[in-house]
Protein backbone atom coordinates (compact mmCIF):
# COMPACT_ATOMS: atom_id res chain seq x y z
CA UNK A 1 0.00 0.00 0.00
CA UNK A 2 2.77 2.52 0.71
CA UNK A 3 3.86 2.16 -2.81
CA UNK A 4 0.81 3.33 -4.10
CA UNK A 5 0.83 6.72 -1.97
CA UNK A 6 3.02 9.10 -4.11
CA UNK A 7 1.25 8.50 -6.98
CA UNK A 8 -2.01 9.61 -5.45
CA UNK A 9 -0.69 12.51 -4.10
CA UNK A 10 0.74 13.81 -7.54
CA UNK A 11 -2.72 13.51 -9.08
CA UNK A 12 -4.24 16.51 -6.75
CA UNK A 13 -6.37 18.21 -9.89
CA UNK A 14 -8.30 16.97 -12.40
CA UNK A 15 -12.23 15.71 -12.88
CA UNK A 16 -10.88 12.61 -11.59
CA UNK A 17 -9.46 13.87 -8.64
CA UNK A 18 -12.66 16.05 -7.73
CA UNK A 19 -14.84 12.83 -8.40
CA UNK A 20 -13.21 10.52 -6.35
CA UNK A 21 -13.04 13.30 -3.57
CA UNK A 22 -17.10 13.88 -4.10
CA UNK A 23 -17.58 10.50 -3.10
CA UNK A 24 -15.27 10.19 -0.50
CA UNK A 25 -17.19 13.11 1.38
CA UNK A 26 -20.72 11.57 0.60
CA UNK A 27 -19.45 8.47 2.04
CA UNK A 28 -18.05 10.65 5.01
CA UNK A 29 -21.45 13.07 5.17
CA UNK A 30 -23.60 9.85 4.85
CA UNK A 31 -21.22 8.11 7.80
CA UNK A 32 -20.77 10.87 10.11
CA UNK A 33 -25.36 11.49 10.09
CA UNK A 34 -26.01 7.75 10.31
CA UNK A 35 -27.33 8.06 13.56
CA UNK A 36 -28.95 11.83 12.46
CA UNK A 37 -30.06 10.99 9.05
CA UNK A 38 -33.03 8.14 9.55
CA UNK A 39 -34.39 9.75 12.98
CA UNK A 40 -34.45 13.33 10.78
CA UNK A 41 -36.11 11.45 7.93
CA UNK A 42 -38.86 9.67 10.39
CA UNK A 43 -39.40 13.68 12.95
CA UNK A 44 -39.91 15.16 9.54
CA UNK A 45 -42.18 12.53 7.83
CA UNK A 46 -44.32 13.01 11.30
CA UNK A 47 -44.13 16.58 11.26
CA UNK A 48 -45.30 16.83 7.59
CA UNK A 49 -48.32 14.19 7.89
CA UNK A 50 -48.92 15.76 11.35
CA UNK A 51 -49.20 19.59 9.82
CA UNK A 52 -51.30 17.92 6.91
CA UNK A 53 -53.88 16.28 8.94
CA UNK A 54 -53.97 19.80 12.12
CA UNK A 55 -55.57 21.40 9.61
CA UNK A 56 -58.95 19.26 9.70
CA UNK A 57 -58.58 20.72 13.53
CA UNK A 58 -58.46 24.26 13.04
CA UNK A 59 -61.08 24.26 10.55
CA UNK A 60 -63.55 21.69 11.14
CA UNK A 61 -64.51 20.88 7.65
CA UNK A 62 -61.31 22.02 5.48
CA UNK A 63 -62.24 24.01 2.75
CA UNK A 64 -61.04 22.16 -0.99
CA UNK A 65 -59.01 25.39 -1.30
CA UNK A 66 -57.45 25.31 1.60
CA UNK A 67 -56.57 21.66 1.77
CA UNK A 68 -54.76 22.03 -1.81
CA UNK A 69 -53.03 24.92 -0.40
CA UNK A 70 -51.78 23.40 3.19
CA UNK A 71 -50.64 19.92 1.18
CA UNK A 72 -48.65 21.34 -1.61
CA UNK A 73 -47.14 23.85 0.46
CA UNK A 74 -46.28 20.88 3.18
CA UNK A 75 -44.67 19.73 0.49
CA UNK A 76 -42.50 22.43 0.04
CA UNK A 77 -41.48 22.94 3.50
CA UNK A 78 -40.37 19.44 3.69
CA UNK A 79 -38.07 19.87 0.50
CA UNK A 80 -36.34 23.10 2.41
CA UNK A 81 -36.33 22.15 5.78
CA UNK A 82 -32.83 20.35 6.04
CA UNK A 83 -31.15 22.61 3.51
CA UNK A 84 -32.15 25.97 5.37
CA UNK A 85 -32.88 25.09 8.90
CA UNK A 86 -31.26 21.93 9.90
CA UNK A 87 -27.83 22.48 7.34
CA UNK A 88 -27.27 25.62 9.29
CA UNK A 89 -27.59 24.44 12.84
CA UNK A 90 -24.97 21.23 12.29
CA UNK A 91 -22.72 23.54 11.00
CA UNK A 92 -23.17 25.59 13.97
CA UNK A 93 -22.44 22.55 16.17
CA UNK A 94 -19.46 21.97 14.57
CA UNK A 95 -18.43 25.30 15.25
CA UNK A 96 -19.44 25.11 18.94
CA UNK A 97 -17.71 21.45 19.25
CA UNK A 98 -14.54 22.91 17.26
CA UNK A 99 -14.86 19.97 14.40
CA UNK A 100 -15.66 22.90 12.18
CA UNK A 101 -12.19 23.56 11.28
CA UNK A 102 -11.07 19.91 11.21
CA UNK A 103 -13.65 19.49 8.30
CA UNK A 104 -12.56 22.20 6.43
CA UNK A 105 -8.94 20.80 6.63
CA UNK A 106 -9.63 17.44 5.21
CA UNK A 107 -7.33 16.66 1.87
CA UNK A 108 -10.60 17.11 -0.66
CA UNK A 109 -11.95 20.20 -2.84
CA UNK A 110 -14.15 22.49 -0.61
CA UNK A 111 -17.02 22.27 -3.83
CA UNK A 112 -17.14 18.64 -3.13
CA UNK A 113 -17.90 19.32 0.38
CA UNK A 114 -20.91 21.52 -1.11
CA UNK A 115 -22.05 19.33 -3.52
CA UNK A 116 -22.27 16.17 -0.92
CA UNK A 117 -24.10 18.12 0.97
CA UNK A 118 -26.39 18.95 -1.73
CA UNK A 119 -26.55 15.19 -2.34
CA UNK A 120 -27.41 14.29 0.90
CA UNK A 121 -30.58 16.98 0.72
CA UNK A 122 -31.86 15.22 -2.28
CA UNK A 123 -31.26 11.91 -0.72
CA UNK A 124 -33.60 13.19 2.37
CA UNK A 125 -35.41 15.56 0.73
CA UNK A 126 -37.30 13.71 -2.16
CA UNK A 127 -38.62 10.43 0.13
CA UNK A 128 -40.00 13.53 2.49
CA UNK A 129 -41.56 14.82 -0.72
CA UNK A 130 -43.34 11.19 -1.25
CA UNK A 131 -44.62 10.65 2.52
CA UNK A 132 -46.09 14.16 2.92
CA UNK A 133 -47.62 13.80 -1.01
CA UNK A 134 -49.29 10.13 0.01
CA UNK A 135 -51.02 11.57 3.15
CA UNK A 136 -52.22 14.49 1.72
CA UNK A 137 -53.63 12.10 -1.10
CA UNK A 138 -55.53 9.76 1.78
CA UNK A 139 -56.72 12.47 4.09
CA UNK A 140 -58.20 14.93 1.35
CA UNK A 141 -59.43 14.35 -2.07
CA UNK A 142 -57.25 16.68 -3.93
CA UNK A 143 -57.94 17.30 -7.77
CA UNK A 144 -54.04 17.49 -8.60
CA UNK A 145 -52.76 17.84 -12.00
CA UNK A 146 -49.05 17.14 -12.35
CA UNK A 147 -47.18 18.37 -14.96
CA UNK A 148 -43.47 18.09 -16.12
CA UNK A 149 -42.75 21.28 -14.65
CA UNK A 150 -42.81 19.62 -11.07
CA UNK A 151 -38.90 18.26 -12.33
CA UNK A 152 -37.33 21.93 -12.14
CA UNK A 153 -39.49 23.21 -9.94
CA UNK A 154 -38.67 20.66 -7.32
CA UNK A 155 -34.92 20.45 -8.39
CA UNK A 156 -34.66 24.76 -8.17
CA UNK A 157 -36.63 24.81 -4.94
CA UNK A 158 -34.12 21.87 -3.42
CA UNK A 159 -31.04 23.55 -4.74
CA UNK A 160 -31.62 27.09 -3.96
CA UNK A 161 -33.05 26.48 -0.29
CA UNK A 162 -30.05 23.86 0.21
CA UNK A 163 -27.31 27.13 -0.96
CA UNK A 164 -29.51 29.46 1.16
CA UNK A 165 -28.77 27.83 4.25
CA UNK A 166 -24.99 26.14 2.84
CA UNK A 167 -24.06 29.98 2.24
CA UNK A 168 -25.22 31.19 5.75
CA UNK A 169 -23.83 28.46 7.51
CA UNK A 170 -20.27 29.30 6.16
CA UNK A 171 -20.24 33.19 6.30
CA UNK A 172 -21.68 33.83 9.76
CA UNK A 173 -18.94 33.05 12.06
CA UNK A 174 -20.89 32.77 15.50
CA UNK A 175 -23.23 29.98 15.97
CA UNK A 176 -25.30 31.49 18.42
CA UNK A 177 -25.95 33.71 15.29
CA UNK A 178 -27.13 31.21 13.32
CA UNK A 179 -29.24 29.27 15.65
CA UNK A 180 -31.34 32.39 16.52
CA UNK A 181 -31.61 32.97 12.39
CA UNK A 182 -33.13 29.48 11.11
CA UNK A 183 -35.32 29.52 14.78
CA UNK A 184 -36.95 33.05 13.61
CA UNK A 185 -37.02 31.36 9.50
CA UNK A 186 -38.45 28.56 10.91
CA UNK A 187 -41.48 30.71 13.00
CA UNK A 188 -41.46 32.72 9.63
CA UNK A 189 -42.35 30.08 7.25
CA UNK A 190 -45.07 28.47 9.04
CA UNK A 191 -46.95 31.26 10.25
CA UNK A 192 -45.73 34.36 7.75
CA UNK A 193 -44.94 33.12 4.65
CA UNK A 194 -47.90 32.30 1.74
CA UNK A 195 -46.77 28.64 1.91
CA UNK A 196 -49.56 26.87 3.20
CA UNK A 197 -52.19 29.75 2.18
CA UNK A 198 -52.94 31.66 -0.40
CA UNK A 199 -51.49 35.12 -0.77
CA UNK A 200 -53.97 37.47 -0.91
CA UNK A 201 -54.57 36.01 2.81
CA UNK A 202 -51.44 38.33 3.94
CA UNK A 203 -51.94 41.63 4.47
CA UNK A 204 -50.67 44.13 1.34
CA UNK A 205 -47.15 44.81 2.73
CA UNK A 206 -46.59 41.22 3.68
CA UNK A 207 -47.19 39.92 0.53
CA UNK A 208 -45.20 42.31 -1.04
CA UNK A 209 -42.45 41.16 0.95
CA UNK A 210 -42.69 37.92 0.58
CA UNK A 211 -43.12 38.07 -3.68
CA UNK A 212 -38.78 38.76 -2.86
CA UNK A 213 -38.61 36.08 -0.27
CA UNK A 214 -37.24 33.09 -1.66
CA UNK A 215 -40.11 30.86 0.35
CA UNK A 216 -42.88 32.11 -1.59
CA UNK A 217 -41.55 31.51 -4.75
CA UNK A 218 -40.94 28.23 -4.05
CA UNK A 219 -44.11 27.09 -2.88
CA UNK A 220 -45.70 28.99 -6.06
CA UNK A 221 -43.42 26.75 -8.16
CA UNK A 222 -44.11 23.67 -7.09
CA UNK A 223 -47.79 24.04 -6.53
CA UNK A 224 -48.26 25.64 -10.42
CA UNK A 225 -46.82 22.36 -11.32
CA UNK A 226 -48.85 20.37 -8.88
CA UNK A 227 -52.21 21.92 -9.42
CA UNK A 228 -54.28 23.92 -12.68
CA UNK A 229 -55.37 27.28 -12.04
CA UNK A 230 -54.28 27.79 -8.62
CA UNK A 231 -50.80 29.54 -8.84
CA UNK A 232 -50.42 32.99 -10.56
CA UNK A 233 -47.44 35.30 -11.75
CA UNK A 234 -45.84 31.40 -11.97
CA UNK A 235 -42.79 32.70 -14.49
CA UNK A 236 -42.58 36.02 -11.68
CA UNK A 237 -41.44 33.00 -9.15
CA UNK A 238 -39.52 31.09 -11.39
CA UNK A 239 -36.94 34.35 -12.00
CA UNK A 240 -37.06 35.16 -8.40
CA UNK A 241 -35.93 31.93 -7.45
CA UNK A 242 -33.34 31.95 -10.06
CA UNK A 243 -32.31 35.41 -8.88
CA UNK A 244 -31.74 33.68 -5.26
CA UNK A 245 -30.14 30.32 -6.22
CA UNK A 246 -27.41 32.60 -8.21
CA UNK A 247 -27.23 34.72 -5.25
CA UNK A 248 -26.37 32.38 -2.43
CA UNK A 249 -24.44 30.24 -5.17
CA UNK A 250 -22.23 33.09 -5.65
CA UNK A 251 -21.99 33.54 -1.60
CA UNK A 252 -21.17 30.16 -1.35
CA UNK A 253 -18.56 30.40 -3.63
CA UNK A 254 -16.92 33.54 -2.19
CA UNK A 255 -17.24 32.18 1.28
CA UNK A 256 -15.70 28.17 -0.26
CA UNK A 257 -12.80 30.51 -1.22
CA UNK A 258 -12.19 32.48 1.51
CA UNK A 259 -8.65 31.65 3.23
CA UNK A 260 -8.40 31.92 6.97
CA UNK B 1 -25.14 35.69 63.49
CA UNK B 2 -25.47 32.42 66.28
CA UNK B 3 -29.50 33.96 66.97
CA UNK B 4 -30.23 33.00 63.11
CA UNK B 5 -28.29 29.87 63.12
CA UNK B 6 -30.41 28.56 65.94
CA UNK B 7 -33.43 29.16 64.69
CA UNK B 8 -33.83 27.42 61.20
CA UNK B 9 -37.56 25.97 61.65
CA UNK B 10 -40.68 28.09 62.31
CA UNK B 11 -42.63 30.49 59.66
CA UNK B 12 -40.43 33.35 60.32
CA UNK B 13 -37.49 31.46 58.80
CA UNK B 14 -39.16 30.19 56.14
CA UNK B 15 -40.48 33.82 55.06
CA UNK B 16 -36.71 34.51 55.00
CA UNK B 17 -36.06 31.93 53.06
CA UNK B 18 -38.79 32.48 50.51
CA UNK B 19 -38.12 36.07 50.09
CA UNK B 20 -34.30 34.93 49.80
CA UNK B 21 -35.04 32.58 46.91
CA UNK B 22 -37.02 34.78 45.05
CA UNK B 23 -34.33 37.07 44.73
CA UNK B 24 -32.29 34.20 43.75
CA UNK B 25 -34.50 32.89 40.94
CA UNK B 26 -35.61 36.33 39.86
CA UNK B 27 -31.61 37.36 39.60
CA UNK B 28 -30.54 34.12 37.60
CA UNK B 29 -33.93 34.77 35.66
CA UNK B 30 -32.72 39.13 34.31
CA UNK B 31 -30.15 36.81 31.51
CA UNK B 32 -33.03 35.16 29.40
CA UNK B 33 -36.25 37.34 31.30
CA UNK B 34 -36.46 40.17 28.07
CA UNK B 35 -35.66 36.94 25.19
CA UNK B 36 -38.52 34.89 26.86
CA UNK B 37 -40.88 37.95 27.14
CA UNK B 38 -41.05 38.38 23.50
CA UNK B 39 -40.97 34.81 22.78
CA UNK B 40 -44.19 34.36 24.74
CA UNK B 41 -45.78 37.22 23.13
CA UNK B 42 -44.94 35.58 19.43
CA UNK B 43 -46.73 32.45 21.03
CA UNK B 44 -49.98 33.93 22.17
CA UNK B 45 -50.16 36.86 19.85
CA UNK B 46 -48.13 35.84 16.99
CA UNK B 47 -49.98 32.37 16.67
CA UNK B 48 -53.34 33.97 16.74
CA UNK B 49 -52.37 36.36 13.68
CA UNK B 50 -50.87 33.38 12.03
CA UNK B 51 -53.97 31.32 12.31
CA UNK B 52 -56.15 33.82 11.05
CA UNK B 53 -53.54 33.69 8.36
CA UNK B 54 -54.65 30.28 7.30
CA UNK B 55 -58.10 30.90 7.86
CA UNK B 56 -58.43 33.02 5.76
CA UNK B 57 -61.96 34.86 5.96
CA UNK B 58 -63.07 34.83 9.64
CA UNK B 59 -66.26 34.45 10.69
CA UNK B 60 -66.74 36.49 14.82
CA UNK B 61 -67.34 33.43 16.42
CA UNK B 62 -63.44 31.75 15.52
CA UNK B 63 -62.23 35.12 15.81
CA UNK B 64 -63.36 35.07 19.14
CA UNK B 65 -61.89 31.76 19.89
CA UNK B 66 -58.39 32.90 18.81
CA UNK B 67 -58.48 35.60 20.78
CA UNK B 68 -59.24 33.71 24.02
CA UNK B 69 -57.38 31.28 23.45
CA UNK B 70 -54.57 33.31 22.63
CA UNK B 71 -53.52 34.22 26.44
CA UNK B 72 -53.62 30.43 27.38
CA UNK B 73 -51.23 29.33 24.48
CA UNK B 74 -48.94 32.63 25.62
CA UNK B 75 -49.32 30.69 29.06
CA UNK B 76 -48.07 27.28 28.18
CA UNK B 77 -44.34 27.82 27.06
CA UNK B 78 -43.25 29.61 30.15
CA UNK B 79 -44.65 26.76 32.97
CA UNK B 80 -44.81 23.85 30.76
CA UNK B 81 -41.37 24.09 28.06
CA UNK B 82 -38.87 26.73 30.13
CA UNK B 83 -39.61 25.76 33.38
CA UNK B 84 -38.51 21.98 33.14
CA UNK B 85 -35.90 23.17 30.69
CA UNK B 86 -34.07 25.60 33.12
CA UNK B 87 -34.12 22.88 35.31
CA UNK B 88 -32.63 20.23 33.00
CA UNK B 89 -30.10 22.59 32.11
CA UNK B 90 -29.25 23.01 35.62
CA UNK B 91 -28.56 19.25 35.66
CA UNK B 92 -26.44 19.60 32.23
CA UNK B 93 -24.07 22.03 34.04
CA UNK B 94 -24.22 20.43 37.46
CA UNK B 95 -25.17 23.30 38.90
CA UNK B 96 -28.56 21.33 40.21
CA UNK B 97 -27.24 19.93 43.55
CA UNK B 98 -25.43 23.13 44.48
CA UNK B 99 -29.12 24.77 44.25
CA UNK B 100 -30.97 21.55 45.95
CA UNK B 101 -28.37 22.67 48.77
CA UNK B 102 -28.94 25.55 49.52
CA UNK B 103 -30.07 26.35 52.81
CA UNK B 104 -33.66 26.71 52.56
CA UNK B 105 -36.42 24.36 52.91
CA UNK B 106 -37.47 22.29 49.79
CA UNK B 107 -40.86 23.53 49.97
CA UNK B 108 -39.91 27.11 50.23
CA UNK B 109 -37.88 26.86 47.18
CA UNK B 110 -40.22 24.62 45.43
CA UNK B 111 -42.94 27.87 46.16
CA UNK B 112 -40.72 30.63 45.00
CA UNK B 113 -40.55 28.89 41.60
CA UNK B 114 -44.02 28.58 41.62
CA UNK B 115 -44.57 31.93 42.28
CA UNK B 116 -42.08 33.62 40.27
CA UNK B 117 -43.44 31.46 36.80
CA UNK B 118 -47.36 31.91 37.96
CA UNK B 119 -46.67 36.13 38.36
CA UNK B 120 -43.66 36.10 35.15
CA UNK B 121 -46.58 35.09 32.99
CA UNK B 122 -49.15 37.44 33.28
CA UNK B 123 -46.99 40.49 31.46
CA UNK B 124 -47.12 37.89 28.71
CA UNK B 125 -50.65 37.22 28.90
CA UNK B 126 -52.02 41.13 28.89
CA UNK B 127 -50.22 41.95 25.99
CA UNK B 128 -51.54 39.24 24.17
CA UNK B 129 -55.07 39.72 25.11
CA UNK B 130 -54.54 43.06 23.85
CA UNK B 131 -52.81 42.42 20.58
CA UNK B 132 -55.07 39.71 19.78
CA UNK B 133 -58.58 42.19 20.69
CA UNK B 134 -56.89 45.30 18.95
CA UNK B 135 -55.98 42.78 15.52
CA UNK B 136 -59.55 40.80 15.28
CA UNK B 137 -61.46 44.07 16.58
CA UNK B 138 -63.20 42.10 19.16
CA UNK B 139 -64.97 43.63 22.53
CA UNK B 140 -64.59 40.99 25.55
CA UNK B 141 -66.55 41.15 28.22
CA UNK B 142 -64.14 40.72 30.57
CA UNK B 143 -64.76 39.55 34.42
CA UNK B 144 -63.03 40.04 37.68
CA UNK B 145 -63.10 35.72 37.44
CA UNK B 146 -60.11 36.34 35.00
CA UNK B 147 -57.63 37.02 37.58
CA UNK B 148 -58.42 33.40 38.84
CA UNK B 149 -58.40 31.87 36.02
CA UNK B 150 -55.00 33.07 34.56
CA UNK B 151 -53.69 32.42 38.09
CA UNK B 152 -54.67 29.11 38.28
CA UNK B 153 -53.91 28.41 34.40
CA UNK B 154 -50.37 30.01 35.50
CA UNK B 155 -49.84 28.36 38.83
CA UNK B 156 -50.89 24.65 37.33
CA UNK B 157 -48.70 25.13 34.58
CA UNK B 158 -45.24 26.24 36.47
CA UNK B 159 -46.27 23.64 39.09
CA UNK B 160 -46.26 20.48 36.29
CA UNK B 161 -43.52 22.01 34.40
CA UNK B 162 -41.98 22.32 37.98
CA UNK B 163 -42.42 18.78 38.83
CA UNK B 164 -41.39 17.27 35.17
CA UNK B 165 -38.07 18.99 35.45
CA UNK B 166 -37.28 17.19 38.48
CA UNK B 167 -38.25 14.00 38.26
CA UNK B 168 -37.10 13.26 34.63
CA UNK B 169 -33.65 12.40 35.40
CA UNK B 170 -32.37 13.17 32.13
CA UNK B 171 -32.53 16.33 30.65
CA UNK B 172 -32.64 14.97 27.41
CA UNK B 173 -35.62 13.02 28.26
CA UNK B 174 -36.93 16.45 29.15
CA UNK B 175 -36.16 18.47 26.52
CA UNK B 176 -38.05 15.98 23.98
CA UNK B 177 -41.17 16.14 25.98
CA UNK B 178 -40.94 19.95 26.86
CA UNK B 179 -41.23 20.09 22.37
CA UNK B 180 -43.83 17.45 22.21
CA UNK B 181 -45.83 19.63 24.96
CA UNK B 182 -45.31 22.45 22.38
CA UNK B 183 -45.90 20.40 19.23
CA UNK B 184 -49.36 19.07 20.45
CA UNK B 185 -50.17 22.43 21.94
CA UNK B 186 -49.82 24.40 18.72
CA UNK B 187 -51.25 21.65 16.24
CA UNK B 188 -53.12 19.57 18.34
CA UNK B 189 -55.40 21.19 20.80
CA UNK B 190 -58.75 22.53 21.11
CA UNK B 191 -57.01 26.04 23.03
CA UNK B 192 -58.00 28.44 19.83
CA UNK B 193 -60.28 26.42 17.87
CA UNK B 194 -63.67 24.50 19.14
CA UNK B 195 -63.55 21.38 20.77
CA UNK B 196 -65.93 20.02 18.50
CA UNK B 197 -63.61 20.23 15.87
CA UNK B 198 -61.92 17.79 16.53
CA UNK B 199 -62.64 13.88 16.19
CA UNK B 200 -64.14 11.97 19.14
CA UNK B 201 -60.95 9.98 20.76
CA UNK B 202 -58.61 12.62 20.72
CA UNK B 203 -61.23 15.19 22.21
CA UNK B 204 -61.71 12.55 24.50
CA UNK B 205 -58.35 13.01 25.78
CA UNK B 206 -58.29 16.42 26.04
CA UNK B 207 -61.16 15.97 28.90
CA UNK B 208 -58.50 14.78 30.67
CA UNK B 209 -55.22 16.35 29.44
CA UNK B 210 -55.22 20.50 31.26
CA UNK B 211 -54.41 21.92 27.85
CA UNK B 212 -57.93 21.81 26.78
CA UNK B 213 -59.71 23.05 30.41
CA UNK B 214 -56.66 25.97 30.91
CA UNK B 215 -58.37 27.70 27.29
CA UNK B 216 -61.71 26.81 28.95
CA UNK B 217 -61.50 28.63 32.46
CA UNK B 218 -59.78 31.78 30.92
CA UNK B 219 -62.00 32.16 27.80
CA UNK B 220 -65.48 32.02 30.61
CA UNK B 221 -63.90 34.97 31.86
CA UNK B 222 -63.63 36.72 28.71
CA UNK B 223 -66.93 35.98 26.88
CA UNK B 224 -70.47 35.10 28.20
CA UNK B 225 -72.41 32.12 26.99
CA UNK B 226 -69.30 30.30 25.45
CA UNK B 227 -68.20 28.12 27.50
CA UNK B 228 -71.17 25.33 29.56
CA UNK B 229 -70.28 23.07 32.73
CA UNK B 230 -66.72 25.94 33.36
CA UNK B 231 -66.85 24.25 37.16
CA UNK B 232 -65.57 21.24 35.79
CA UNK B 233 -63.11 22.47 33.68
CA UNK B 234 -61.72 24.17 37.21
CA UNK B 235 -62.06 21.24 38.93
CA UNK B 236 -59.85 19.10 36.69
CA UNK B 237 -57.13 21.66 36.48
CA UNK B 238 -57.31 21.78 40.54
CA UNK B 239 -56.65 17.96 40.33
CA UNK B 240 -53.76 18.83 38.15
CA UNK B 241 -52.05 21.00 40.28
CA UNK B 242 -52.25 18.83 43.70
CA UNK B 243 -50.87 15.57 41.26
CA UNK B 244 -48.21 17.90 40.22
CA UNK B 245 -47.76 19.05 44.08
CA UNK B 246 -47.14 15.49 45.06
CA UNK B 247 -45.13 14.58 42.18
CA UNK B 248 -42.99 17.56 43.44
CA UNK B 249 -43.47 16.45 47.19
CA UNK B 250 -42.07 13.08 46.06
CA UNK B 251 -38.98 14.81 44.46
CA UNK B 252 -38.38 16.73 47.16
CA UNK B 253 -38.22 14.38 50.18
CA UNK B 254 -36.71 12.15 48.20
CA UNK B 255 -32.77 11.31 49.35
CA UNK B 256 -29.95 10.05 47.15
Amino acid sequence: MTTLAPARVALRSGPGYWWDSYRGMLRWQLTSMRLWLPVTAMVQAISGAGFVLAMGLFFGTVPPRAALFVSTGVLVLTLVIVGLILGPQLVAAQRMEHTYDFLWSLPVPRTTAAAAWLTVNFIIGLPALAVALGVALLRYDLPLHVSPAIVPAVLLTLYTGTMIGYAMAHAIAKPMITVIITQATIFLAFGFSAINFPLDQLPGWLAEVNEWLPLYPMANTVRAALTQGVAEEVARSYLVLAAWSVASTALAAGVLGRRG
Amino acid sequence: MPTAAALRHGLPYWLAGYRSMLRFELASARGWLPTFMFIQVLMGAGMAVVYGFYLGDMPPLAATFITTGAPTLSIIPLGMALLPSLVGAQKTEGSYDFVWSLPVPRPVAAFSSFTLFTLLAVPGVVVTLLLATWRYHLHLEVSPLVVVAVLLAALMSASVGFSLGHAVPNPLITNVITNLVIFVVLMFSPIAFPIDNFPGWLASVHRVLPFWHMANVVRASLTQGLVPHVGQSYLVLAAWLAGAWVVAAWVMGRRR
